[in-house]
């Protein structure tokens, strides 16, 4: 997986250091960036193959906003998006588990805050293959 | 300046509304006046009376029945009624379809002054009891869930920078360091549980369950539970078996705050017991009740902590055998759950021999309950 650029959006300064340093370690390169406006930013100019969102920004779930606009740009494809959540962090939204509202919620996974490295290693490497795949398949 | 109070008065003699809106055109009121029932209501959204003066008897619709539509509008608006032939019954009549006071035929200018201030100041109590509560709600909700994300966050962060020292993404740790570390980890572990009780115990209102109520599957919410908890019984090499007839009617209830209840009895079950031992949940289906009972052989409750398990915060002398300090919360919340369904949920207990729960789900009260609206469709 190694040169695989993964982008993190979360305004937890702390917290991206610690994931940072388990993706890092797995060889991946990360960006991290502290707001949803960096995000987008960052999003415009670079190139990257996932997206790790924090669902809780701001005033509230940000993250769920930053999702929708993803998904409907164009120019990104199907750029994976891995949102990682405190749970039940806004009451009643959703539950970790659940079977993911793909209309309201437009991500293509789910993590609980917080993350079991291995978890989430596995996560990143299942959402980084199902896109080569399907790549791969729209090249042919 | 605070807008001045509207107050409006439907009487079909217009001898009553000219001299009542003469009276009470000193004070700083806006009026408005109509001859009949009917154009009377028409006004009630447009103007936003905070007191109407209604005439019981009055050709086309009727004072009584403009009460009870006027409680169907706006139940804050205060209704006072006049009449030229005051009866008891009349009275409790009109003030059970919501009138708050009675005006007598002839009235003086300093009687009507006296009841429409008497009815303004109760509007005033009215709206302000409305604005608190609305505003303790919000305060309450808010609150919540603002200091639970401050409270979250930072142990979120320490937490996962300890998992990837616990990784050994920082370098290989030594036994000693890695123990300390993994204390430290389990600490974290139980305050973020306790911060999410927290919450859950504020932010559900218990009023509302009985909202959500619909036909429930016990036998498959339970499976749900025993899946959810599989993991945990593995990891304690307990067994769970499930005694349950073949087949059990629905029970009303709502199923998201129930499983929540199973869960934690049947979890709590779990870390209670012995390595090796069973956690027994059986279904008894009745027809008037439906009971499930979580029995273990574990470490029991002691007879004097057995009144105070379903108290906030209390935690039994008992000690897991996972180690887990719990909230002290699980069982607060589970009662208040199965007291909103209307049922109970009990006790029986001896140390060291184990505990058993009993959940009873009244299917009469559940059915009565929803009864109405289930003969509305």
């Amino acid at each position: 997986m190694e040169g695989k650029r993964i982008l993190m959006v979360d305004d937890d300064p702390d917290y991206v250091d610690a994931v940072k340093m388990v993706l890092e370690k797995a060889d991946y390169s990360v960006e991290a960036v502290y707001s949803p406006r960096d995000g987008y930013r960052a999003l415009e100019t670079g190139t990257y193959d996932l997206v790790i969102l924090d669902c809780m920004m701001g005033r509230g779930a940000e993250g769920i906003i930053v999702a929708r606009k993803l998904r409907k740009k164009k120019e990104l494809g199907n750029l994976p998006v891995l949102m990682i959540t405190g749970i039940r962090d806004q009451t009643g939204f959703f539950f970790v588990g659940d079977p993911k509202d793909e209309a309201f919620l437009p991500v293509d996974g789910f993590l609980e805050k917080p993350v079991d490295p291995s978890v989430l290693l596995k996560e990143v490497g299942k959402l980084l293959h199902s896109r080569k795949t399907e790549e791969s398949k729209k090249g042919e | 300046m605070k807008d001045p109070n509207a107050i409006l008065i439907i009487d079909d003699e217009e001898v009553v509304r000219d001299s009542c809106t003469r009276i009470l055109a000193k004070q700083n009121y806006k009026i408005q006046a109509a001859p009949d029932g009917e154009s009377g209501l028409k006004m009630v959204e447009e103007f936003k009376p905070d007191l109407i003066y209604v005439d019981l008897k009055m050709p086309g619709i009727s004072g009584m029945d403009v009460l009870e539509r006027l409680q169907q509008i706006d139940t804050t608006i205060v209704n006072v009624v006049i009449t030229g032939y005051a009866t008891i019954d009349t009275a409790v009549e009109a003030m059970k379809r919501g009138a708050y006071d009675f005006l007598p035929k002839p009235f003086s200018a300093d009687e009507l002054r006296l009841i429409t201030r008497r009815g303004l100041e109760k509007r005033k109590l009215l709206l302000e009891a409305i604005a608190l509560r609305r505003e303790k709600e919000i305060i309450r909700e808010n609150f919540t869930s603002i200091v639970s994300h401050e409270l979250k966050s930072p142990l979120f962060a320490a937490q996962q920078t300890l998992y990837a020292f616990l990784a050994g993404v920082a370098g290989e740790l030594q036994p000693a360091q890695k123990e300390m570390l993994e204390r430290i980890r389990s600490r974290i572990d139980a305050m973020l549980q306790l911060i999410n009780t927290w919450v859950e115990m504020t932010s559900v209102d218990f009023r509302q369950i009985r909202e959500r109520f619909k036909p429930v599957d016990i036998p498959g919410l339970i499976f749900k539970a025993r899946e959810m908890l599989q993991a945990k019984a593995d990891d304690r090499n307990v067994q769970l078996v499930t005694h349950c007839p073949f087949s059990v009617e629905p029970v009303y209830g709502d199923e998201e705050t129930l499983l929540e209840v199973f869960l934690n009895i049947i979890g709590n079950a779990i870390k209670y017991s012995e390595t090796g031992s069973c956690v027994s949940i059986s279904i008894e289906d009745g027809n008037r009740e439906l009971r499930v009972s979580v029995s273990d052989t574990g470490v029991g409750i002691e007879k004097e902590d057995i009144p105070f398990i379903f108290n906030d915060f209390y935690r039994g002398k008992a000690q897991s055998k996972t180690g887990e300090l719990g909230s002290g919360l699980g069982l607060a919340i589970s009662n208040r759950i199965i007291q909103a369904h209307e049922g109970s949920i009990t006790v029986e207990s001896e140390l060291g021999k184990g505990s058993k729960f009993t959940v009873v789900l009244s299917r009469e009260v559940t059915k009565n309950s929803i009864g109405d609206a289930g003969k509305a469709h």
